[in-house]
């Protein structure tokens, strides 16, 4: 199965005709660099919207670099320019935050110059999470979570346990890492704001009781939903939840729930994904839930 | 004891003893595990008779390897006894150490073949055996959460209790043993005597003096929970339908209302049992996006997010006092 090594978002621009001029392609896209099936390193765009990959470049060690276009007055348009030919393929940044460019540039290089190292990530004070003021697209990569049910790959582990070890198991790592700390699911699914959400709506419990353990001694009721919502195993389940959204890599996971990708990437875009799920399913009709 | 995370599978459970009848239950054993508040005579006697005592401390490390006081190492040991080869799977480990000695003992056949097997291996050997059996790591993860999420070997911070070490005290061949997975050979206390109390009452004697070399403060009190004990013993249930059965039959009624709230305690005990072992094996997965969902839906999400920031920043002032007060 093919392994990626390294994936952040990015689309395409094209030659202006015979100009020195390229033009964006504004197509939401990823670069994905992959170790292959054929066990050689591949170097794909990804169309976002359809999934698939357009392009599909084979690259054998020191073949290709990419590199910064210097003359664009925007100053995120970059290159793969070959050794071998004269082929040019360029791509702009489609991430809203230019912050991490230099990373994931930096670590392509590496890669297509050995693909056999390791990416280098700022792990000692970066926060995958950081939100920016915009709303539509977060700063974490898609590396790993664009295939989706992948496991995380070995890179992906490394930055992962450096993030979670400074996160503690009560937070007490806690040193500045964060710019922008994020809530807490264990703070939103809290008995005492789902008490009240099982006394006004009784028709919610036979909706919910299809998602509670299948082997429970006794039929459930609502005061089940009661004792399981404050049960020490549920909040554990909550709480790993928790950590494992904060790791920004859960865009596979949240896909099986009908989610988008970037629902996986932090706990206020799950949340948000909710949101925006919850109110397609409203307007598609069927029983409309009043408005508290 | 490797620093290496190495759970060659094994989840990490909890040290319930509910996960522990349940488990007693996969492996055929008609057994059951209860806690002991109290070492004394009267607590005893309720749970005779009684197979094996299973006592649970947090791991501090730095223990020497000094048998526990008034005990000799006893390698040539003719009974069951494995050592703790894998971390994770020190309460199955301890499980077996406990019934492994039991003359005449009911079991599946997967276990009769397991004791069969390893009858006669030294120590370390029978250890690894118990922990490549496959079907026993199987009814042993059953025991505790699915792992949700496929992103093993995250390490991230377990939320199951921390390792318990096990100490399992025995009767055999007259004696009290101590089989504890992580010292080299069982340890025996000492010859009891099989009248009154009998083996528990030299058990007794033991525990406390172990007791006794524990720092003070991690005394077993209501609030500070240090250690804790199980007991091993007969399922009390089928006895006291018969004992209820005869009383009702022979009209005394008194005598039968007491069983019948003994029978109705321990039936509600089996029921919690049940009901916590059903959502200790769940998947919440579904349940939290239903109930997001439905939150989102109901218009209470946003509030929920709200009382989310306020509680986190309450817990950045607190943090922030604390390290203040920390300067001063």
């Amino acid at each position: 199965m093919a392994e990626t090594r390294l994936a952040f978002k990015a689309g395409r621009a094209f030659r202006r005709g015979s100009t020195n001029f390229v033009d964006p392609d504004p197509t939401k896209g990823a670069i994905l660099i992959q170790n292959g099936e054929d066990g050689l390193l591949h170097f794909i765009w990804k169309n976002r919207s359809t999934n698939d990959a357009e392009e599909d470049l084979i690259l054998f060690p020191g073949d290709a670099t990419f590199a910064k276009v210097e003359q664009s007055a925007w100053g995120r348009t970059y290159v793969l320019k070959f050794s071998s030919s004269n082929q040019r393929h360029f791509f702009w940044m489609q991430d809203a935050d230019p912050s991490r460019d230099e990373e994931f540039v930096g670590n392509v290089n590496r890669l297509l110059a050995d693909p056999s190292i390791v990416p280098i990530w700022y792990s000692e004070g970066y926060n995958p999470n950081s939100q920016t003021a915009g709303p539509s697209t977060s700063s974490a990569p898609a590396a790993g979570s664009s295939q989706a049910g992948q496991h995380a790959t070995p890179e992906e582990l490394a930055r992962i346990r450096s993030i979670v070890s400074t996160l503690g198991a009560g937070g007490s790592g806690g040193q500045s890492f964060q710019p922008t700390p994020e809530i807490s699911l264990t703070d939103v699914l809290t008995p005492a704001n789902l008490r009240p959400l099982f006394a006004s709506r009784p028709e919610l419990a036979q909706a919910l009781f299809p998602h509670l353990p299948p082997d429970l001694p006794s039929p459930p009721t609502v005061e089940t939903l009661e004792r399981v919502v404050s049960s020490p195993q549920f909040r554990a389940a909550v709480r790993n939840l928790d950590m494992a959204l904060r790791t920004g890599l859960l865009g596979g996971l949240v896909r099986t729930l009908g989610l988008p990708e970037e629902a996986g990437t932090g706990v206020e875009s799950f949340l948000r994904a909710l949101q925006d799920q919850a109110r397609r399913e409203e307007g598609e009709g069927g029983d409309r839930m009043d408005t508290d | 004891m490797s620093g290496e995370d190495d759970s060659s599978g094994w989840q990490l459970t909890e040290s319930d003893p509910g996960v522990f009848t349940e488990l007693l239950k996969t492996l055929g054993v008609p057994l059951v595990v209860d806690d002991l508040y109290s070492l004394d005579a009267e607590a005893l006697a309720e749970l005779q008779p009684l197979h094996a005592l299973i006592f649970l401390f947090k791991w501090v490390g730095g223990e020497s390897s000094e048998p526990s006081s008034g005990g000799q190492y006893d390698p040539e040991f003719p009974g069951f006894f494995a050592h703790q080869v894998v971390n994770n799977a020190c309460a199955t480990l301890a499980v077996m150490n406990a019934i492994g000695n039991i003359h005449g003992l009911k079991m599946g056949p997967q276990l009769a073949e397991l004791l069969s097997f390893t009858a006669g291996m030294d120590p370390q050997t029978s250890g690894m055996a118990i922990t490549s059996s496959d079907w026993l790591r199987e009814a042993h993860n059953a025991l505790s959460p699915p792992s949700a999420i496929s992103l093993e070997g995250l390490d991230l911070p377990k939320t199951t209790e921390d390792a318990y070490h096990f100490i399992v005290y025995i009767p055999y061949a007259g004696s009290v043993y101590e089989l504890d997975g992580l010292k080299q050979a069982p340890v025996k206390h000492g010859a009891f005597s099989e009248s009154g109390e009998g083996w528990v009452a030299k058990a007794r004697e033991v525990i406390q003096a172990r007791i006794a070399t524990y720092p003070p403060g991690s005394q077993v009190t209501s609030e500070q929970v240090e250690f804790s004990l199980l007991a091993v013993h007969d399922d009390p249930v089928p006895h006291l339908q018969e004992q209820l059965a005869q009383l009702q039959a022979a009209g005394r009624q008194s005598e039968a209302a007491e069983l019948v709230v003994k029978l109705s305690n321990e039936n509600s005990k089996r029921e919690r049992w049940a009901f916590e072992n059903s959502l200790r094996k769940h998947n919440y997965l579904g349940f939290i996006h239903a109930l997001l969902l439905n939150m989102a839906k109901a218009g209470r999400l946003e509030a929920a997010k709200e009382g989310a920031k306020k509680a986190l920043q309450e817990r950045i002032e607190r943090k922030k006092k604390g390290e203040l007060m920390d300067e001063d």
